[in-house]
Parts: C-alpha cells; sequence; structure tokens
C-alpha cells in the first residue's frame, strides 16, 4: 500500500447561502497563519525561466480534420487523439443521457473483421492502447490511443477500424448493461460521487452539464440501433481535430493518416452549437445523509465562466491564491493549522459553456461546523480584502514558472495547443501567458471574487451521517436527500 | 528538434539563449554511481531535453520497520519531514518549491519512505538545500506533531473507513501474514497515532534519516560534476549513524488455508480477494510470476477478463498483481461479484483459471504481451525525470543495482512457458492461500440486495 501526502487530483465542484453570514461574524479573518513559517534561508534564484512552448506541425485535411504533430524523438513512442465535435454526451437527449458514453465505449467491441477479443490481443500484446469515451456532459468524443514507435501503422490502423466501422454486436451490449449496472450501485457507495451528483444538479438545472452519470432506467431502454444511428450521425470528420505527440514527424504521420482514414468523408456537418447553464438560483444547502460516514465532504461552489471570458487568467490567480494545491489558503488552514482534514482545495472548470468554480474538503465528522465556518471566511476573505502583495506575487510566479515543468511531457505541451485550436485563442496564446499572468492586479482579483464567489450564489453540499443535518440548519435553509439522490426532508 | 529556453532576469533582461539539443535516440539510461565519506549514495543521470530536474531521496525505511503500538508511525514521521528543520520553518518546503514552479510529495509504503521534488533547472541549489537540511536536523514541536497527526487520522478516514472495502484491504494482510512488520497496514490504527509522542519522532529520525541509510537520486537538465559538488557542499556534513538494529522479516511457511469473511456497512456489492505467499520481487521465480499475473488480469485480452467478465459475466473486473516488495511477497487476485451473482462462482471460476496456468498452454502472443509491457515501462523511465529518479533510486537501494533499469526487461524477455507452468505449479496451491470476503451490510443490519455468498 502507498500512501501519498496530498492528493492533487480532486473533482471540480462546489456552492453557498444567507445564513452564512453568521459563519463570517462567528470568527473574524485571519490575515496569516502561523502553519507556515517563512524562515528565507534557503537559496532560491530569482531567475525566471522564460520558455517557449514548442509548437505543433498543423494542416488542414479535405475531409475537415485538422490535423497537429508535436515531434519529440526523445521517447521511442507515440501518443494521438482525435477529437470529435458533436458526438459527446452534451447532445444526448433529456430522457437517454448516457447513450453517446455507451457509444463510445462500445466502439472497441467489434468490427467486421475483428472481435472484442481480437481488437484486445492485438493491441496488447503491442502493448499498444485505443480507448474512444465521452462524458455525459462533454460536447466531444474521444478516441485516444498510444504505442510504441514500431507499432504505430498498426495500432492506428486498428483505431481507423474502431472509428469508422464499428459494428456494437448485441451480445456485447447486454454483457456491458450488466457489468454498468453493478458500476451504478458501486458509485453510489462512493461520498464523493453522491457529492458531484448533486452539485451538478444544483448548479445546472436542467443543462446537459448536470449529468455525470447514466441511469439505469436508460440503460433498460437502450437499443444497439441508437448507437448505429449515433455513430452514423455524429463521428464525422468535419469539425475534428487529430493531436500526434512523440517519435514521428508530419510528414510520416500524414502517410499513416492519409492511407488508414481514407474513407473517413467529409459530412457537411455544422460545427456543434451550444448555450449557457441557465441562471443559478439563490444559494442554499443540499445534504445528501449517508448512514456509517465518519467523514462530511462538502462542497461549496457556483456557475463560472466561459473558457474564452477576458477575465479567465484572473480567475486562474483568484483560483490559486484560495485553493490551488498546498500552498492555497484552504489547504494551509482547514489542513495545516487546523488539522481538520487530510486535503482542501478549489477549482474551476471553463468550457464552451459557462462552467463552474468550487472548494472542496473532507472532514471528520465532529468538526464538521468549524471546518465549514473556516471554509466560509476563506472564500470571503477573497471577496472582503486585496491579496497581500507578497503572496500575490509568490502565486503569480509559481503559475508561470510551473510551465517548464510541462516541457517533460510532448503530450502536456500539446494538449495546450489544442485548448488554442478549441477555443480559436491566438496563435502565439501561451506564449504570452506568462505577460497574461504578471498582468493580473489584485484588485481584478478581488473584483471577481466580489462578483463570482457572491455570497447569495454560493451552494453548499454536504455529504454525511444524518446526525450532521441539524448542525447545517443554523446556516440556513437545509434540503435533505438520501444518498439514491431522493428528498427526503425540507 | 530543438527547443529554445531563454532565461530572462527579473527586470526583464532577456539576453542568455541556450539551445538545448535533444537527444537523437532512446537507449540505454546513464548514470553516476557515488558513495560519500558519510555513506550517502548518489546517483545522478543527466538528461537535457526540458529545462527540468527531479530529485528522489528514498529512505530504508518502512512500515515494516514499525514496532507494536506504533503502527503507522513510519507515515506519520513522513508529514513531520515537511513541518521544520534547523533552516527551513514548517510548511517552508513545500511553499518553496511551488512558489518557484516545482512540485513535490512525499510517499510511504511498507519498505522505504520516499520524498521529491521536480523543479526548473535553475533551482538546482534550492531542492538540494531543503532535502539536505532536513536530513541534517529536525525542529519538531508537540504542535506540529497534533496538528499532522489529525491530518494523517483524517487521511485514514478518508481512504480507509469512509470507503467501502477499506478495511478489507487492511483485512487481507493481517491474515495472510503471521510476522507483525508485514503485517499491519502502512497508515496505522487511530489508537497508536495518538500514542506516538515527541521523543518517538526524534528517535526514529536519528535512527533512520542518517545519509548512510539512504538513496539520493538527481535527474534531468544537471551536469553531473557540478552537480556532485553542489551534493558534497550540502550533504556531506551530515554525520552517519550506526546501521539500524537488523530485524526478522521472515514470513514461515504457510501449512494451511486461511479464510475469513467481514461484513461491511458502506458497500452493496461482496468481494473476494484471494492472495498466495510467494518470493520477493526479483527473486528468480517473480520473473514468471509478473508474466502470470500479466496474461491471468492485464487488460481486456487477459484470461480473467474474457473469461470471467465477458465470457460468464460473473464480474466486472478482475485484478491481478504480483508482488513489489524486497520482502515476503503476495501475489494478490481481487474481484467484486456483479449484482445477483454468487461470490462462491466468482472463486470458482479464479481457481479455473489459475489451475489452466499449469498444464495448458501458454499462447506466444501472451508472452509477447508481457515482454511489450515492459519496454513500454522502460519508455516511461526515459521521458520523465521524476520517474526515473525513482526508480534509480529503488533499483539502488533494494537491490544495490541501479543498471536494472536498463537490464530488467531482459529478465521479463527471458521468460519461458515452463516457468510459468512451474510457478503456478509452486505457489498457488490451497495450503498458501488466504482467502477475504467481504459481504455488504445495511445500516439496519440486514444483508442488502444485490449478492449472495
Amino acid at each position: 500500500m502507498t500512501t501519498r501526502r496530498f492528493i492533487f487530483t480532486i473533482a471540480a465542484i462546489g456552492v453557498a447561502t444567507a445564513g452564512l453570514v453568521s459563519a463570517r461574524q462567528a470568527a473574524p479573518p485571519q490575515p496569516s497563519s502561523k502553519a507556515v513559517v517563512m524562515k528565507g534561508r534557503a537559496p532560491v534564484s530569482t531567475e525566471l525561466l522564460k520558455i517557449k512552448l514548442p509548437r505543433p506541425a498543423e494542416a488542414d485535411l479535405p475531409n475537415g480534420l485538422h490535423v497537429m504533430v508535436l515531434e519529440d524523438r526523445r521517447v521511442p513512442q507515440v501518443t494521438f487523439q482525435l477529437l470529435i465535435p458533436g458526438a459527446g454526451g452534451y447532445y444526448d437527449p433529456a430522457d437517454m443521457s448516457g447513450v453517446a458514453s455507451v457509444t463510445a465505449a462500445m466502439m472497441r467491441e467489434g468490427t467486421p473483421s475483428l472481435s472484442t477479443l481480437q481488437i484486445s490481443e492485438k493491441l496488447e500484446s503491442l502493448a499498444s492502447a485505443v480507448t474512444v469515451g465521452t462524458g455525459t456532459a462533454s460536447i466531444d468524443a474521444t478516441l485516444s490511443g498510444s504505442s510504441l514507435t514500431e507499432n504505430f501503422d498498426a495500432t492506428f490502423g486498428l483505431a481507423a477500424d474502431v472509428l469508422m466501422n464499428p459494428t456494437f454486436p448485441d451480445a456485447e451490449l447486454t454483457r456491458y448493461k450488466e457489468r454498468t449496472r453493478a458500476g451504478l450501485i458501486q458509485q453510489r457507495t462512493n461520498p464523493g460521487f453522491l457529492a458531484s451528483e448533486m452539485f451538478s444538479r444544483v448548479v445546472y438545472g436542467n443543462h446537459p452539464a448536470s449529468r455525470i452519470s447514466i441511469t439505469a432506467p436508460v440503460l433498460d431502454k437502450l437499443a444497439r440501433t441508437m448507437l448505429v444511428d449515433l455513430h452514423r450521425d455524429r463521428y464525422v470528420p468535419d469539425n475534428a481535430v487529430l493531436a500526434i505527440a512523440g517519435d514521428i514527424s508530419m510528414s510520416e504521420a500524414r502517410k499513416v493518416i492519409d492511407a488508414k482514414l481514407a474513407a473517413w468523408k467529409k459530412r457537411g456537418t455544422a460545427a456543434p452549437m451550444v448555450e449557457d447553464p441557465p441562471a443559478i438560483g439563490p444559494g442554499k444547502i443540499y445534504f445528501v445523509a449517508r448512514p456509517n460516514s465518519v467523514q462530511t465532504n462538502f462542497i461549496v461552489g457556483t456557475q463560472g465562466i466561459n473558457r474564452t471570458a477576458p477575465d479567465y487568467d484572473i480567475v486562474s490567480v483568484m483560483n490559486q491564491v484560495l485553493g490551488g494545491g498546498p500552498t492555497g489558503r484552504l489547504f494551509i488552514i482547514l489542513r495545516e493549522e487546523k488539522g481538520y482534514t487530510y486535503g482542501a482545495y478549489s477549482n474551476f472548470s471553463a468550457t464552451r459553456f459557462r462552467g463552474n468554480w468550487s472548494a472542496s474538503t473532507e472532514v471528520r465528522t465532529d468538526v464538521t461546523e468549524p471546518a465549514f465556518r473556516d471554509l466560509m471566511i476563506q472564500i470571503a476573505r477573497m471577496r472582503d480584502e486585496a491579496v497581500p502583495e507578497k503572496e500575490f506575487q509568490d502565486k503569480k510566479r509559481g503559475m508561470v514558472a510551473s510551465f517548464a515543468l510541462s516541457l517533460e511531457s510532448p503530450q502536456a505541451v500539446l494538449q495546450n495547443h489544442i485548448t488554442r485550436w478549441l477555443y480559436k485563442l491566438p496563435a502565439d496564446y501561451w506564449d504570452r501567458y506568462p505577460e497574461r499572468v504578471a498582468a493580473v492586479t489584485q484588485a481584478q482579483v478581488q473584483e471577481a471574487a466580489r462578483k463570482y464567489l457572491s455570497l447569495g450564489r454560493l451552494q453548499i453540499i454536504a455529504v454525511g451521517d444524518p446526525k450532521i443535518g441539524d448542525t447545517l440548519k443554523q446556516f440556513g435553509t437545509v434540503e435533505t436527500y438520501d444518498t439514491e439522490g431522493k428528498i427526503v426532508g425540507k | 528538434m530543438r527547443r529554445w529556453i531563454r532565461l530572462c532576469l527579473p527586470v526583464g533582461l532577456c539576453a542568455v539563449a541556450t539551445a538545448i539539443t535533444l537527444s537523437a535516440a532512446a537507449g540505454k539510461i546513464t548514470f553516476t554511481d557515488t558513495k560519500l565519506k558519510n555513506g550517502l549514495r548518489v546517483i545522478i543521470s543527466e538528461d537535457h531535453s526540458a529545462p527540468v530536474y527531479s530529485i528522489a531521496v528514498t529512505y530504508n525505511v518502512g512500515s515494516r520497520d514499525e514496532r507494536k503500538g506504533r503502527t503507522g508511525f513510519a507515515h506519520l514521521f513522513e508529514h513531520m519531514m515537511f513541518k521544520g528543520s534547523e533552516q527551513v520553518g514548517p510548511g517552508e518546503h513545500f511553499t518553496l518549491v511551488f512558489n518557484n514552479g516545482g512540485n513535490m510529495n512525499g510517499t510511504t509504503n511498507q519498505e522505504r519512505t520516499l520524498y521529491f521534488e521536480t523543479l526548473p533547472s535553475n533551482q538546482l541549489d534550492l531542492g538540494l538545500f531543503l532535502e539536505a537540511d532536513r536530513m541534517w536536523s529536525l525542529e519538531i514541536t508537540k504542535e506540529n506533531l497534533d496538528n499532522q497527526r489529525n491530518a494523517v487520522q483524517e487521511e485514514r478516514r478518508l481512504g480507509v473507513d469512509n470507503q467501502p472495502y477499506g478495511k478489507t484491504f487492511e483485512a487481507i494482510d493481517e491474515l495472510a501474514y503471521e510476522n507483525f512488520a508485514y503485517e499491519h497496514s502502512v497508515i496505522g490504527s487511530l489508537e497508536d497515532l495518538n500514542a506516538a509522542s515527541i521523543d518517538d519522532v526524534k528517535s526514529f529520525f536519528k535512527t533512520y534519516y542518517a545519509p548512510n541509510n539512504a538513496v539520493l537520486t538527481i535527474v534531468g537538465d544537471v551536469k553531473a560534476a557540478e552537480c556532485l559538488e553542489k551534493v558534497r557542499k550540502y550533504f556531506e556534513r551530515i554525520p552517519s549513524q550506526p546501521a539500524p538494529a537488523a530485524m526478522d522479516f521472515n514470513e514461515p511457511p504457510q501449512k494451511a488455508e486461511k479464510r475469513h469473511t467481514l461484513t461491511d456497512t458502506l458497500a452493496r456489492l461482496p468481494r473476494i480477494d484471494i492472495v498466495w505467499h510467494t518470493p520477493p520481487a526479483l527473486a528468480p521465480d517473480d520473473d514468471a510470476l509478473t508474466v502470470l499475473a500479466a496474461i491471468l488480469g492485464s487488460g481486456r485480452s487477459s484470461r480473467f477478463y474474457e473469461n470471467l467478465v465477458r465470457q460468464q459475466t460473473l464480474t466486472s473486473g478482475v485484478s491481478a498483481s504480483s508482488t513489489g516488495n524486497r520482502g515476503p511477497g503476495l501475489f494478490r487476485v481481487g474481484a467484486t461479484a456483479l449484482p445477483g451473482k454468487a461470490i462462491a462462482d466468482l472463486e470458482k471460476g479464479i481457481y479455473a483459471e489459475i489451475e489452466k496456468m499449469k498444464t495448458g498452454t501458454i499462447e506466444a502472443w501472451e508472452l509477447e504481451k508481457a515482454r511489450n509491457n515492459w519496454k513500454r515501462n522502460m519508455a516511461a523511465n526515459l521521458g520523465s525525470s521524476l520517474q526515473r529518479a525513482i526508480s534509480l533510486g529503488r533499483y539502488a537501494l533494494f537491490w544495490n543495482d541501479p543498471n536494472l533499469i536498463n537490464t530488467y526487461a531482459d529478465r521479463i524477455v527471458a521468460v519461458k512457458p515452463a516457468d510459468i507452468q512451474r510457478v503456478a505449479k509452486q505457489y498457488f496451491v490451497e495450503t498458501n492461500r488466504t482467502v477475504v470476503i467481504t459481504m455488504p451490510k445495511s445500516a439496519a443490519g440486514d444483508s442488502e440486495t444485490g449478492g449472495r455468498q
């Protein structure tokens, strides 16, 4: 068993309410924490490595497919990622949410020439991987793969077969449904899932982004023809991007792509549209009573911004100060100073539609109340106080300097370029990242906190032992749910 | 391909331009291997493909070194290593690393405690200074200890007590092992964590956090000779200590099957875990067991997936793994039953696949798969300075052979079908196995729907 000190991959979620004003009054904000003492004796280089991200070669194919190749000969392997906008779960009908994810998952289950087992044997004996997937709220479906350089041709050939010719065998669909049903039962045992599910529901209402999992009734209704239709209509090259990184050049890649994807023809499909979620209602407390819990999981958050919003970098800095990793205020106060939790972070997501911002932590049941007060105090400090100069400059320097670390991974570099392409950002977007972060001011961060983290907008999710329901009532109106997501009390 | 990296002064003078040429072909990993006067082993591997370096400090201490009444201490101690030393204040270590663009963490298992950082390459002094200062001295207060005791107890609640099957994973090792060293969990018990004192911290530090009980690995955009000089500057003053008293890690041979059923109020589906005692990792038989684990459990072409998941739909997945321990190992298999499927059928199905390994044919493609998996693992060591630093440190500390990073895959290639059949017959016998079954139990006390035993 391995025990890690920090967990960095906390799912993005979050929320708060009217009664929270009292939390603010109960304990005045503390300007700094004794949990971190800087002796200032360590040798730190004041130089900042200025990084220029390598750029991929790019090409547009006649079928509409945009191709990016980031050549990096260091490691004898090639990775690829094909993003198909419009094939994601975002476009599922409201009563059939999850069809797109099942379609994607089932594409590897057979082609006219290969059974599911043959596909797995061929790939895995080469230590190659090909997977297709999409989320229940995703705009895109993604086919991704990787292989040793020597096996790229064979691996991409299999990926192309899976992409263009899936047969969706009925017998495999039946098996897939049975396995998925078990997954639906299992996920309800996980307090993190229950919190995320409630948060998405509360923050997005009926918008597609409210969906985080397929449901049993949809599984029951699901038929092979739905997968066939979805695949035929949505897996089109017109708006897609294929990004390849590693031990390969554009011309080498093009030979393989042109040969294997020759039959993937343009369909005249327009770029898929998206809508922002409806404005969110006033903040409230949503409590999921989970018997036998020994911790309370909190998510506090709200709707956020679009990826192309002009204040994207400002919100990034704001989030970094409040809850970005172990140097964020949430971690320093809730864990390092108070010892309430193993971790406390904030997070935000931004896409073509309005995303969300959230803070989350898991605390032992008997400190539910003080931990929640401290969480809300730290959010309030972002609105009420300018970030002190030293803390502000430290955070911004860390954000810029950490860019050097991404140069180790061609996939990480390419991911930035995919973002640039998806959101139609300027060609020099990443080159200018350091200067944009440097230009963010304390006043802008405070303004953003007042705008996005205002008390009335924050929704609060708590998952924990049924007895903490009473504790939560002092902070505002509480709606109580069971672990199946059914409301049991107001 | 070339990358251009400019070194910029804070005033904005961007003048120095450095061209970095990537090594043309990936191949053997080279490194230097030096022992300082105080016994610290220093391994340095240059890689100039990105302006980044990683440090790994692997201490020869883990939960297997804990005594009764102090379970979880090695890991709690790991947390204390971030709470201050002579020149570095509490929390200053990680604050400096992150504020300068780096990443870091610490991790503890049965056999070692590992600390690591990745930083931009102009911060080489910073990383070395931070690691050296806390090897030299710790400044711990009761308040800091209580604070991290709380954090660790929340870590336990998060990962074990508030999760389905959390206690199952502890129960397996407790039942399978007789020797206390490996029998107890790394995270430890809440009671033992409460008992840990400042004196425990001090004596643990003196005994185990000595330069002669650690390996320091540095990988990335550094010059080996220059880097070694800096290492000497920061680390060589730290005095060596008497070697810790030798412990008995031997596990007596198991004579009969051990079996236990436990109930779990957080789980909703029954689960089975089966382990067999095996030799340590890298012992002669371990290579065949590692290939065997890949054939049984790696990916959707594996025998467990094809037969138990896809054909018989008894479970949504079966895991199989050989040991990573340098001490007595366990080969582990685990699976959760699908709703309405009997755990007994799942257990029978697992044994049926294992019996086939003893006498049936092993296909050429199955061996090829195991070999290629390791080829790709080797490639990953090339691409990540951190992974390379961790691998070199582990190979050096556990087996005194950092060059295993280059040679290990050859051992996997050498495994023959007859080797696999032989180890299957030798280790996968009823008297050598331990079985733990977890049954869901609702809060009200009655067994939930969804599974039959």
